[in-house]
């Protein structure tokens, strides 16, 4: 499947893809935060309170939608690797805050997630579709079904097996051995990039606030750097 | 044909996006929302922060460690040009009605409705902009 030419500024160039794998190993990471810790300036990239949960007012992201330069490439892309339903795609409409604008909407839904994802087309006044800039968000995130570790690492290697190149991982975000990237949240994730460079993580298994005690027990974030 | 079955996503997970001020937006969703900080990353902390040159704040909604993250880009300059939008649903009537009056105090100019016109009906429904423009769209329906 092809990829937009435009390639926004923040698409990881391919040299830097080669080191991205080395922030698995510890000594690679201590190598790139040497300045830091040489400077006293290094810290945990764990908040003091890491763990502790309360409610919030929200349950759930229920929608996002992103724009896209033809909704028949990205809807492939995302039946093809995400394993994504098509739900409807709708007439062109007004856009809801661009005045003489119109959009078009693709509904796309995941198994247990009914339209989660809106691929848009936009059109400027003159009927010309819209490039999408890449800057708008870092990337977004689709929960691998079965949830585990092991979904997706098998996941990861299907996609590979199939043509698709990650741009990142598989890793784990935290700092253990032998996926750990040091990063944080515990999620097992892989990244792709989708048509339009809008980079998608595909993940399992975050830390939630039933297993954070049981990895951590009452450790601050200080003591786990 | 032996082909091996999909493995299929189950659901939308989680949610980065660009920030100008982190400071200022984690302000905002904390305001608004009650977001649970559940963790930060910053050049001086992490390598791929480091060698990205970004910063992320995570937020929780209060069970998995993060459900939204806030990112500066130090190079960078975001916009509003790759995303329309994000839905948040909220727990409960009561919880609808909270956001809706804290955004009221907070001063922001609300939108009754769903923001796409094709999108589905929900119980109830409104949007906003955050700090950096990013369109919110608040919506009250059954939990999942």
């Amino acid at each position: 499947m092809s990829k937009s030419t435009f390639v926004p500024p923040n698409v990881l160039p391919p040299f830097k893809l080669r080191f991205a794998g080395l922030l698995k190993r510890k000594w690679f990471r201590e190598m790139v935060l040497l300045w830091p810790t040489l400077t006293k300036r290094r810290f945990s990239n764990k908040t003091e309170d890491y763990g502790v949960f309360k409610p919030s007012l929200v349950s759930h992201i229920r929608q996002l939608s992103i724009y896209v330069r033809d909704i028949a490439r990205s809807r492939a892309w995302y039946e093809r690797v995400a394993g994504m339903t098509h739900s409807r795609t709708c007439e062109p409409e007004p856009h809801p805050f661009k005045e003489g604008w119109r959009i078009r909407c693709c509904y796309m839904s995941a198994i247990e997630h009914e339209e989660c994802l809106v691929l848009v087309e936009e059109y400027d006044p003159t009927g010309r579709i819209t490039v999408p800039s890449g800057m708008s968000f870092f990337h977004f995130a689709l929960e691998v079904k079965g949830n585990q570790l092991e979904d997706v690492l098998a996941f990861a290697k299907q996609q590979q097996a199939d043509g698709f190149q990650l741009n990142y991982g598989p890793v784990r975000h935290n700092s253990e051995p032998p996926l750990g990237d040091g990063e944080t949240g515990g999620n097992v994730a892989c990244y792709l990039y989708d048509p339009d460079w809008h980079n998608v993580e595909f993940c399992g298994a975050m830390d939630t606030i039933e297993n954070y005690r049981a990895r951590y027990g009452d450790l601050k974030g200080k003591d786990r750097a | 044909m032996n082909a091996q079955p999909r493995i299929p996503v189950t659901n939308l997970q989680h949610h980065v996006f660009y920030v100008t001020d982190l400071e200022r937006s984690k302000a905002f969703y904390i305001k608004l929302f009650d977001l649970q900080f559940s963790a930060l990353n910053h050049p001086d902390s992490s390598a791929a922060m480091r060698l990205s040159q970004q910063e992320m704040h995570f937020f929780s909604f209060g069970f998995h460690h993060h459900d939204i993250c806030l990112v500066k880009h130090h190079k960078l300059k975001m916009d509003n040009n790759s995303m329309l939008h994000f839905a948040l649903t909220v727990k409960d009537a009561k919880a609808f009605d909270d956001v809706r009056s804290r955004a009221q105090d907070m001063g922001l100019s609300i939108r009754e409705g769903r923001i796409l016109a094709s999108a589905r009906p929900a119980s109830r429904s409104f949007f906003l902009q955050d700090p950096d423009k990013h369109w919110i769209e608040i919506i009250e329906e059954p939990s999942r």
